[in-house]
C-alpha cells in the first residue's frame, strides 16, 4: 500500500495505482523524542510525529510513502528521511518525492506534468487506468458535501491536528467550517480535464493551477474573502501556528479583508498546534460574544 | 587581556581592506547609477544566476549583501519593529525580509540609500515556503516584478557530490534540473531584454564563466592551503570578505585579481608561519551565515584560549560550487552552478557530506552551528550534520541566535557559551 504526506498531489494517479491508502494518519499523542534528535525546531510539528512512527516500524507494512514539494516542511522531510534510511537509523517504506511545481509560467507547468509522468512510471500506471481514476476522482470532487445549515464560522489558517477545534466551534452554536491535517492532504481539487488522450498533462495542469498551499501564487486576502463568501461565514477564526512561515507574510492584507468585510473575526497568531496554549478558551469566548 | 572590540574584528590582510574599500566605492557607484542616474536594476537572491545581470551590464542589489549592509549599520531592530507595527508576526522570517522591512518601514531619512528605487525586477529561488510571499509583497511594494525560479526536487543523492560536481555536474545536479534552470533562465533574460533594451550574448558568459573559473580557482587553493596550514594564517573573518566581496562581482577583473592577491597573501603568511593568532590551541568550524552584527565574535577566544574559526562556509564553497567545466555549454553549467545552491548548504546528505570531509581535511576540533530560531531553512540540516560531526569525533556546540536580528544576540553571553562549551567537552 501507499500512503501521501502534504498537499497538492497527484490522487488521480495514486487512485489509479489501486494501492493508495489515503494520507498518512498522524498520531498526534505519539513522544517525539527520536524524531527531535533528528528535525530542527521550526519544522511543522507532525513531522516529528510521522518520523518518530517511522522509526517504531509503524509504517512497515507500507510499500512507499509520497511526499510533496508544494509545501516545505513535507518537502523538507522527504530529504531528512532519505537521509535516516541510508544511515540506517531508519527502515519501512520507500520515500518518493513528487515535484510539484507552482510557479505560474509554462516550464512549471511542464515539470509538474513531468512529475506526474514520473509518479505513474514508478507505480505502473498506464493512460487507461489514469483516465479511468480521474474519471472516478472527478466523481467524488461533483460529490464534494456542502457544509450544514446554520450559523457558519470559517476557520482558517494552519490545518488542525484533528476536530478539536469544530468541536469547541460546534460547541458555541456554530457550523464548523474548517480542514484538519488530513482534509488538507486529502483534498483532491477541482476538476480535472477528462478525455485529452494526455491524461498526465491533465492531471499536471490541475495540480500546477490548484490555488490552495503555502506555494500557491494566489491572493490569500482574495481567497479568505472568496471562501467567506462561498460558505456564507458569519464569523471567521484565523488561527495559525508557531512554524507556520507561509501564511504569516499575508497577515497584514488578510486583517484589511476581513475589518472591510464587517464579519466578526479572532486572528490568532504563533500558536500550539495542539492547542495547549488556551486557544480553545480563546474561540469559544470570541464566538459566545457573538452569539450573546 | 582581550584586545577585541566586541563589534568590530581585527584585520591583518592588506587585501582586506582592499576589498573592503573597493566594496565601499562599488556602492557609492552603485547609488550612483541605481539611485540618481536611474539605471535598471534588480534585486536578486544570493542563490540567483547573478551571471546573466554581469553580461548583460545590468547592475544588482543582492538582498543578503542589501540584509548585512542594514544590519552593519544597527538599523536591523528598527526595521524589524516597524514590520510588528505592521502587522506581521514577530517571529516571521528574518534573514531574506530585512529588505523588505526597510522598504515597508518608508523611513528615507534613515533607510541606507534613502531607500531603493524600484527596480527593473526582483528574483528569487523558491528554497522555502516563505521567500516567495517576501518577494511578491517586496515588489509591490516598490512598485515592480517579481520573477520567482523553482527550486526543483533532487533525487539523486550523492553524499560526495563535492568530489565530483566539477566535472560530473550533469550526473550530479540531474540534467532535468538543469534544463529547468536554463528554461527559466532564458525567460528571464527574455524579460530582461524587453524592459532594459540591453542584450545578453552568450559567448559573452562562456568569458565570463571561464573568468569565475580561474577567480574561484584562486579562493579554491587558499582554501586547501589555509586547511593543510598550522597556524591558520587568516580567520573567518577575513576569509568571508576576501571571498565574499569578489564574489558579489564575480569574473569582473577587479574580482579575479584579487582572488589571485588573497591566494598570494594567504601563501606567503604560510610560508612565513604567521598565524591569525599567536595562540593557536583549537582550530574551530563555524557552519552557518556570518553574524554580520557582531563581527568580532569570531576572534573573541582567540587571545584567551587559543580558539581560532579557521572555517566558514563562504571560502571553501567556491571549489566545490562555483567551479565548473564549461564543456562549451555555458548557460547548461551555470545552471548547475545554481541550481542547488541552497541544498548542498541545507540539506542532507548534501550537507553533513560536504561539512564532515571539510572537518576532516581542516583538523576541526570543534564546530559551532547557528541555529536560528524562526527560520525553518538556516536551520535545516544542522541537527543530521551535527551528528555526523559527532559521529566523526568533532564536538558540536548549537547556539540559538539569528544572524540579522541584532535584538537576539548578547556579545559576552555568546562568547561565554562557546568557552564553557569548549571547557565542558574537555578541549580548553
Amino acid at each position: 500500500m501507499i500512503a501521501s504526506i502534504g498537499p497538492n498531489l497527484p490522487h488521480d494517479v495514486l487512485v489509479a495505482t489501486g494501492r493508495f491508502a489515503g494520507p498518512l494518519a498522524v498520531d498526534t499523542r505519539r513522544s517525539t523524542e527520536r524524531a527531535s534528535q533528528w528535525l530542527e525546531s521550526k519544522f511543522a510539528p507532525w513531522t516529528k510525529m510521522v518520523v518518530e512512527a517511522w522509526a517504531d516500524g509503524d509504517l512497515d507494512h507500507l510499500e512507499a510513502v509520497v511526499f510533496s514539494r508544494a509545501e516545505d516542511s513535507s518537502q523538507r522531510l522527504y530529504y531528512y528521511v532519505c537521509e535516516l534510511q541510508r544511515r540506517g537509523l531508519l527502515r519501512g517504506p520507500e520515500a518518493v518525492i513528487v515535484d510539484i511545481a507552482k510557479i505560474p509560467r509554462p516550464s512549471s507547468e511542464g515539470r509538474t506534468t513531468e512529475a506526474v509522468r514520473a509518479l505513474c512510471r514508478r507505480f505502473d500506471v498506464g493512460d487507461d487506468a489514469l483516465e479511468q481514476a480521474i474519471g472516478q476522482t472527478n466523481e467524488r470532487r461533483r460529490a464534494m458535501p456542502q457544509a450544514p445549515e446554520g450559523r457558519r464560522c470559517l476557520v482558517a489558517g494552519t490545518a488542525a491536528p484533528d476536530d478539536r477545534i469544530n468541536r469547541i466551534v460546534e460547541g458555541c452554536g456554530f457550523v464548523t467550517v474548517a480542514e484538519t491535517l488530513a482534509d488538507e492532504w486529502g483534498n483532491i481539487g477541482p476538476l480535472v480535464t477528462e478525455g485529452t488522450g494526455d491524461p498526465a498533462a491533465a492531471v499536471g495542469a490541475q495540480l500546477h493551477q490548484f490555488s490552495i498551499g503555502p506555494r500557491s501564487f494566489a491572493d490569500p486576502a482574495e481567497e479568505l474573502l472568496s471562501r467567506m463568501r462561498a460558505v456564507n461565514a458569519q464569523a471567521v477564526v484565523v488561527w495559525r501556528i508557531e512554524e507556520d512561515e507561509a501564511q504569516a507574510w499575508h497577515l497584514p492584507a488578510q486583517r484589511r479583508a476581513l475589518e472591510e468585510s464587517g464579519i466578526p473575526s479572532l486572528v490568532m497568531t504563533r500558536r500550539d498546534w495542539l492547542l495547549r496554549d488556551g486557544a480553545a478558551d480563546e474561540i469559544a469566548s470570541f464566538l459566545t460574544g457573538i452569539a450573546s | 587581556m582581550s584586545t577585541v572590540d566586541v563589534t568590530r574584528s581585527r584585520k591583518t590582510l592588506a587585501c582586506t581592506a582592499e576589498a573592503n574599500a573597493f566594496q565601499k566605492q562599488f556602492g557609492l557607484q552603485l547609488r550612483r547609477r541605481v539611485v540618481d542616474e536611474g539605471e535598471p536594476f534588480a534585486i536578486v537572491q544570493a542563490d540567483t544566476p547573478h551571471e546573466i545581470f554581469h553580461v548583460m551590464d545590468i547592475p544588482i542589489i543582492t538582498n543578503q549583501w542589501w540584509s548585512a549592509y542594514i544590519s552593519a549599520k544597527q538599523l536591523s531592530t528598527r526595521y524589524f519593529d516597524a514590520m510588528v507595527e505592521a502587522g506581521y508576526p514577530q517571529n516571521s522570517c528574518k534573514y531574506c525580509s530585512l529588505g523588505l522591512a526597510c522598504t515597508l518601514a518608508n523611513d528615507p531619512k534613515t533607510a541606507p540609500w534613502g531607500g531603493l528605487p524600484k527596480p527593473t525586477v526582483l528574483v528569487a529561488r523558491l528554497t522555502c515556503d516563505c521567500i516567495q510571499h517576501v518577494f511578491s509583497q517586496w515588489s509591490e511594494a516598490l512598485g515592480s516584478e517579481f520573477f520567482p525560479m523553482e527550486a526543483p526536487a533532487w533525487e539523486d543523492k550523492d553524499p560526495q557530490w563535492f568530489e565530483h560536481s566539477r566535472g560530473e555536474w550533469a550526473r550530479v545536479y540531474q540534467p532535468d534540473r538543469i534544463a529547468l534552470m536554463v528554461d527559466e533562465m532564458r525567460d528571464l533574460i527574455a524579460l530582461l531584454e524587453n524592459r532594459t533594451g540591453r542584450k545578453f550574448d552568450e559567448a559573452k558568459l562562456h568569458h565570463l564563466m571561464e573568468r569565475i573559473n580561474e577567480q574561484e580557482g584562486y579562493i579554491w587553493e587558499a582554501a586547501q592551503a589555509i586547511g593543510k596550514a598550522r597556524p591558520c594564517p587568516v580567520s573567518i573573518a577575513e576569509q568571508m570578505p576576501n571571498t565574499m566581496i569578489p564574489q558579489w562581482h564575480r569574473g569582473s577583473d577587479w574580482a579575479v585579481a584579487h582572488a589571485k592577491k588573497f591566494r598570494d597573501e594567504v601563501i606567503d603568511r604560510i610560508d612565513q608561519g604567521l598565524g591569525a593568532s599567536s595562540n593557536e590551541k583549537l582550530r574551530l568550524m563555524w557552519i552557518g551565515a556570518g553574524v554580520w552584527h557582531d563581527p568580532g565574535f569570531y576572534q573573541a577566544l582567540e587571545e584567551k584560549l587559543g580558539a581560532v574559526f579557521v572555517w566558514s562556509m563562504y571560502m571553501p564553497f567556491a571549489g566545490p560550487q562555483y567551479i565548473r567545466e564549461i564543456k562549451n555549454a555555458p548557460m547548461e553549467a551555470l545552471a548547475s552552478r545554481i541550481c542547488s545552491m541552497n541544498e548542498v548548504l541545507h540539506l542532507p546528505p548534501w550537507m553533513n557530506g560536504w561539512i564532515t570531509s571539510e572537518a576532516e581535511r581542516c583538523g576541526i576540533d570543534a564546530t559551532v552551528v547557528l541555529l536560528p530560531p524562526d527560520n525553518r531553512l538556516s536551520q535545516s540540516g544542522t541537527k543530521l550534520t551535527a551528528l555526523s560531526l559527532e559521529k566523526a569525533g568533532v564536538p558540536v556546540l548549537m547556539i540559538d541566535a539569528d544572524m540579522v536580528d541584532a535584538k537576539r544576540w548578547d556579545h559576552d553571553r555568546m562568547v561565554g557559551l562557546v568557552a564553557s562549551f569548549l571547557a565542558d567537552r574537555g578541549l580548553a
